[in-house]
């Protein structure tokens, strides 16, 4: 491979892992801040537990979407230079919107919430994993309304060589944006809602002792479910009728086959949801023939959105920014094989076994239930002072 | 408009090296004053509740630089490739090590990701002294010439007495001195000093590299409604988490 394979690898391979855990950042944070609005309403300890047991399994998650954000934020500056020497002034505001406001407000206030618990008052609490969610859907506007100008340059002109942002409300109603952004929130909230149906299938096909636990959560998932699979399919399709980049698909297989299998895996997951899964959602937490394949399903949204960014993003080559700079031109001069071959492998190795480790986690956490063992919002107890030398 | 975008640029890198210093500092001393398992706990719990608003300060730094100076993003992260690569896998460790080291009950796993917060912490911070003085030179001269390593070593120092400052001020039991919040906040100057010396001395550059007033005229529209809440909700972490509110009461979540 050449510098430029190795460059696109690197990004390829932190951004999708990247987005499988964004996209359950996505979909959860919605739901823990619902369950947790429940829990200050009623103050029952069902909602409390729901609260601590997905907010677990949430934070467990966010941590692997952090780390790997880290590496992509560097990764432009790092590889692809070009770009910002190129479109910087353009590119670049969505980029900082989204980090100096939308993620800097996620962070603090995510510290907040994890650490409020029997601290902060009731209301300020929940308060906090709301303000978690709106600026977690505030940085997947950004990033999109930014990928979405790499695929439909609106709103800039050219100028002395470098791209100039002329009108940043057609930035903002990029016709590559307003359409994808439900697409991946509405495959966000399916994603977590079968995550959410997955482990109350895993559960109740044990003969859990939790059984009002799982079956709320079961019911709770099964309809984010269907609410996103029928947002992303139509979001989806919308996405092809409005006109932009001709010819992205017909003659590029490479983008054109991951297509395919997420547009028949989205149909096929919508026939599931919709008229099996719904229908049945009061039967469905206590037929348990068919929990096996509810637990099978659960990776799949996972492979779905992975193959919609393939489709998106190889269906953008040559181009860096469609029709206006490539790919190869965007690559950071004096960038070396080696160079890229030794950071492809840290990051691919270090990111790869945290990714691991993130999942056995999680997948541990299901398989203990919401027992005693859950560090989020467990009392603190006073401990003695530490002794001093 | 230059000026004003100079200065916030200014405020988050030494602000970040004011906020996250301390975590890091923390981070270093866990093998020096962490001998226990119980002792690691406290000292993490210290620091936990205010790592996920500091950090995100350098998050908004390379923001900035993009949004601001996108002629010298590029330049600047690509001037220190090796280094950066090795920074970014130092904050990585270091936040799995506080996101993962409780999750599982075994004292085998705490000490293995308490070694890798220090590890990392240690990285990262000897990373800053050099990468500063790489930037300092232009990227002309190595990171890891003499004066890169002992810029190094200074800026480690640094972090780990403000560091234990703040774990003097948060949970004097821990050091076995109480420190004020004024003190605090003189060992967050010092160990902003590094960064203010670096930007003092490329303000004339970062002026004139500045995105043409269109774009600076967009993010000010943007960016400026929202100050007030970020600085608000940072205000809020640090009355909700100052010490004598239970500052000693574990478990905590990291």
């Amino acid at each position: 491979m050449d510098v430029l394979d190795l460059a696109r690898t690197q990004f390829a391979v932190t951004g999708s892992l990247h987005f499988l855990f964004v996209l359950l950042t996505l979909g959860l944070a919605p739901l823990v801040a619902i369950m947790h609005t429940r829990w200050a309403r009623t103050g029952l300890p069902l909602h409390e537990r729901m609260t601590r047991f997905w907010g677990q399994i949430y934070l467990i998650n966010y941590a692997l979407g952090i780390v790997t954000g880290l590496v992509m934020e560097f990764q432009f500056g790092l590889a692809w230079s070009g770009l910002s020497h190129y479109a910087g002034d353009v590119f670049g505001a969505p980029l900082a919107m989204e980090t100096l406001v939308a993620f800097f407000l996620e962070s603090t206030f995510l510290g907040l919430w994890i650490f409020g618990w029997g601290r902060l008052p009731k209301w300020a609490h929940v308060a906090c994993i709301w303000m978690v969610t709106a600026t977690a859907y505030g940085s997947a506007f950004f990033i999109l309304t930014a990928n979405a100008f790499l695929q439909n340059p609106a709103g800039a002109v050219l100028s002395g060589g470098r791209l100039e942002l002329t009108d940043f409300g057609a930035l903002l109603t990029n016709d590559a944006l307003v359409y994808a952004f439900p697409h991946v929130l509405g495959a966000g909230l399916f994603t977590g809602g079968m995550v959410l149906v997955g482990a109350s299938a895993y559960q109740l096909r044990r003969r859990t002792a939790e059984v009002e636990f799982f079956t709320r959560s079961m019911k709770t998932g099964v309809i984010t479910a269907a609410i996103g699979i029928t947002v992303t399919v139509m979001f989806g399709y919308a996405q092809f009728a409005v006109g932009i980049q001709p010819g992205k698909f017909s003659g590029n297989a490479a983008a054109a086959v991951p297509l395919g299998f997420m547009v028949e895996g989205g149909h096929l997951f919508s026939l599931i949801v919709l008229f099996f899964m719904l229908p049945c959602i009061r039967l469905l937490p206590r037929w348990r023939w068919a929990h096996p394949l509810l637990i099978a399903l659960t990776p799949l949204p996972f492979v779905l959105a992975v193959l919609g960014w393939l489709a998106r993003e190889i269906g953008r080559q040559p181009w860096m920014i469609w029709e206006r700079l490539t790919v190869a031109d965007a690559l950071t001069p004096g960038l070396t094989s080696g160079m890229v071959t030794a950071s492809l492998a840290g990051f691919t190795a270090v990111l790869g076994l945290l990714a691991v480790v993130d999942y056995v986690l999680i997948a541990r956490i299901i398989r203990r239930g919401p027992g005693d063992d859950l560090s989020l919002g467990a009392a603190g107890e006073r401990r003695a002072p530490a002794l001093t030398y | 408009m230059e000026l004003l975008w100079f200065a916030l640029f200014a405020v988050l890198l030494a602000g970040y090296f004011a906020l996250e210093g301390f975590d890091l500092g923390v981070g270093l001393l866990l093998p020096v004053l962490g001998r226990t398992v119980e002792r690691r706990d406290r000292m993490v719990a210290a620091i936990a509740p205010f790592v996920l608003a500091n950090e995100v300060w350098l998050v908004a730094v390379a923001g900035t630089l993009f949004g601001v100076y996108p002629m010298l993003e590029g330049e600047v992260l690509f001037g220190l490739y090796p280094l950066v690569v090795a920074m970014l896998l130092a904050w990585v460790v270091r936040d799995a090590g506080l996101w993962f080291r409780r999750r599982v009950g075994g004292p085998g796993w705490r000490r293995f990701w308490d070694a890798l917060i220090a590890l990392g912490s240690l990285w990262l911070s000897a990373g800053w002294g050099m990468a500063l003085y790489g930037a300092a030179t232009g990227f002309t001269s190595s990171p890891m010439h003499p004066v890169g390593l002992l810029l190094g070593v200074v800026v480690t120092l640094l972090f780990a007495f403000h560091g234990w400052t703040f774990l003097g001020w948060r949970d004097p039991a821990l050091t076995g001195a109480a420190r004020s919040g004024r003190v605090l906040a003189l060992t967050g100057a010092v160990a902003a000093l590094p960064a203010l010396g670096l930007l003092a001395g490329a303000m004339g550059y970062l002026l004139d590299h500045s995105a043409p007033p269109a774009t600076l005229n967009v993010l000010s529209l943007m960016v400026l409604p929202f100050a007030p809440l970020m600085v608000a909700a940072q205000v809020w972490v640090w009355r909700t988490f100052r010490p004598g509110k239970g500052a000693d009461r574990i478990p905590s979540f990291f």
